[in-house]
């Protein structure tokens, strides 16, 4: 990252050819998986319908929910502080969900009519799937309006920026209401699994554990990343920011743990989370490390340091992850399990995705103007 | 400025949420018990997979043969295999079973497809078009009895492949073909009503050779394939999944999040907005 963002305009940064080598291998991974389907290409069989793809989706998309978050506290919220972030916190937003796009349509069977999700008559009001697949292309859309005055300005096209920063309410509004029916949703697609996911994880209130999660996962990734960054950059940091950061992921991190303990209590789990199997074991790490340490580090002193936030964030993160790999992957029992472990396409073509997100943010940092001149970053 | 954004968001959201409660009325339910059915008797069956080759004629589906190429053997359902028998044995008691898909009155693969591929016809078989798939396979998370299966080999637009009831033979008022073709009237077809009342009037009749309960009568919310057995039905692989519709919750929760977000949110936006633009986050809120 810091070598991405370098402000050094002579030199390519070093991490430029890795990233370009790992992105060329993805793609090519991808048409492979194109042309000879998926029972070659990877490792999913009937008894693991879903593999590596669907996992990382459901954790980058709270990750890339930090866009949606900052734009309710900045837009509505009236936090005028935040907005030095909402660029780069928008631009992250935007790649995070095209990499989400790109593995979705690779991971579908029947590519060629992916475009049946808009057919009005076959649409399944019914299917969180459905929702999941409108809101989540409605919200990309959404994104590339928000994020296209970067460019515009650029480019000199003043009328269609001045359209955009005219109609933002409306924009960031439909964001965020697409973002609360979409993060929600992601949970909500496996109510209809409550005799497969294992109980610890499966609840009626998976839809407001989800969205909570996509809540305090979108402002740790901020954290993490606004620090990242603007150490790279060179800019003075907003302490401020970091405070106000921690402060409302700490609300979210106390709202989701006191749903989850409440859940666990009331359908009687709490034995099985005595019961010394890796799944009583996940369910105590995912919940220490994902949402005790974090919130224990946001309500001490450690909230006014740059660095608590930014740890509480990377705990945080590692909690969604735990929680969005058993719900997606090993927490869905089948009888007879045969193992699973992704296929070095699906690996490559994961990581090649990614690293073309990268990529393509260290070109936008370098050639526009995503970050305020450091003189005005105290505003 | 902000009242006008409010009302249009407003407007908007209960023009979704009308449209979303006016198709959601607009479907009548047939009556289940004259759904087209099968009655599965484990205690008549000699497993003699019959049932399996009378599928696979019909339908035109692939042998699966041992190693030796002998003989045709699959062991569990797959792309090509649609139903099976299988051998429960232990040195107290043995049973076959059939597999095959359960097509539930109310089934979760239905309400889960995104695209409406996967149907419930008003004559009962839960049918398949591929024309509509998109290939996503949340109905094989989505089946609580793990049947629709994958054709993970096809190297371009796979299908996703189950027992479709043969309802293009249900349709012209034939029987399935397993059923037909069944030697001992282990499986029979016919309406679920009638079906129900055959398998109960079995276990009154003979209490001893059978367990008190009729599979898919009430299980996930009814069937529309229903067994008897003399073992105990988890043995069989025939989970116990309570008598409530597996789609219940999901779509329960569908009907309240999608029209209450709609509407909601921009209101709660709008006035978010609202208490800001006078100020009144800085004293009420710290963050």
């Amino acid at each position: 990252m810091a070598a991405l963002t370098r402000s050094n305009k002579s030199s390519i940064p070093s991490a430029f050819w890795p990233l370009l080598a790992l992105t060329l291998l993805g793609v090519g991974l991808a048409i492979y998986r194109l042309v000879v389907g998926l029972g070659v290409s990877t490792n999913m069989s009937d008894h693991y319908p879903w593999g590596i793809w669907i996992t990382v989706d459901l954790f980058l998309i709270p990750v890339a929910g930090a866009a949606f978050t900052i734009s309710l506290l900045s837009y509505f919220m009236g936090r005028e502080d935040y907005h030095s972030i909402i660029r780069p916190a928008v631009l992250a937003g935007f790649l995070g969900y095209g990499v989400v796009g790109v593995l979705l349509f690779l991971d579908i069977g029947r590519w060629t009519q992916f475009y049946n999700i808009f057919v009005p008559g076959y649409i399944n009001l019914h299917s969180f799937l459905e929702e999941v697949s409108l809101c989540v292309t409605l919200y990309t859309l959404i994104l590339v309006l928000e994020i296209a005055p970067v460019f515009l300005e650029k480019w000199g096209y003043d009328v269609p920026v001045r359209w955009i920063q005219r109609g933002i309410f409306v924009i960031a509004g439909a964001g965020i209401v697409l973002s609360m029916l979409h993060q929600s949703s992601l949970g909500s697609m496996f109510l209809l699994m409550p005799h497969k996911l294992h109980p610890l994880w499966w609840t009626p209130a998976l839809p407001l554990l989800f969205y909570l999660q996509a809540v305090y996962t979108g402002l740790g990734a901020t954290a993490i990343a606004v620090k990242l960054i603007w150490k790279a950059m060179g800019l003075p940091i907003d302490r401020v920011i970091f405070r106000r950061l921690g402060q409302a992921m700490s609300i979210n991190l106390m709202l989701y743990a006191a749903i989850k303990v409440g859940d666990w209590m009331g359908a009687g789990e709490v034995p099985m989370l005595l019961r010394p199997d890796s799944f009583g074991l996940l369910a105590w790490f995912q919940f220490l490390i994902g949402i005790a340490l974090p919130l224990g580090i946001l309500l001490s002193k450690l909230v006014g340091h740059t660095s608590g936030p930014f740890w509480a964030g990377v705990f945080a993160l590692i909690g969604t992850f735990i929680e969005r790999l058993v719900v997606s992957w090993i927490g869905l029992a089948e009888p007879n399990p045969v193992s699973y472990f992704p296929s070095f396409t699906e690996i490559f073509i994961t990581i090649g995705m990614i690293a073309g997100a990268f990529l393509l943010y260290g070109v936008v940092v370098r050639y526009f103007k995503l970050f305020p001149d450091p003189e005005h970053a105290h505003a | 400025m902000t009242l006008s954004r409010r009302d249009f968001f407003k407007a908007a959201g209960l023009a979704i949420g009308g449209a979303f409660i006016a198709t959601e009325s607009a479907q009548a339910k047939p009556d289940p018990n004259e759904y087209a059915a099968m009655l599965y008797d484990a205690t008549m069956c000699v497993g003699c997979n019959a049932c399996t080759n009378a599928c696979r004629e019909w339908n035109k589906t692939a042998d699966e043969p041992d190693a030796r190429l002998l003989y045709d053997a699959p062991s569990e359902l797959s792309a090509d295999t649609w139903t099976l028998i299988q051998l429960y044995q232990t040195e107290a008691e043995s049973s076959f079973v059939k597999r095959q898909c359960m097509h539930c009155v109310d089934p979760a693969c239905v309400s889960g497809c995104p695209v409406q591929a996967l149907q419930k016809t008003a004559e009962g078989p839960v049918t398949y078009d591929q024309d509509r798939c998109i290939g996503c396979r949340y109905c094989m998370y989505a089946c609580p009895f793990h049947v629709p299966r994958f054709a993970w080999d096809t190297a371009q637009f796979p299908v996703i492949a189950k027992c479709t009831l043969c309802a293009d033979r249900v349709q012209d008022g034939l029987p399935t073909a397993c059923a037909e073709r069944c030697p001992t009237s282990a499986l029979i077809f016919g309406k679920r009503g009638d079906l129900i009342a055959d398998a109960e009037k079995r276990i009154s009749e003979n209490p001893a050779r059978y367990v008190d309960h009729i599979y898919g009568k009430d299980d996930a919310g009814g069937t529309s394939v229903m067994y008897l057995s003399g073992v105990s039905f988890d043995k069989l692989g025939l989970q116990d999944l309570g008598d409530k519709p597996i789609p219940e919750i999901s779509e329960g929760t569908a009907n309240i999040i999608l029209p209450g977000v709609l509407i909601g949110a921009p209101i709660l936006l709008g006035m978010i907005r609202m208490t800001a633009k006078r100020g009144g986050w800085e004293e009420t809120w710290p963050l």
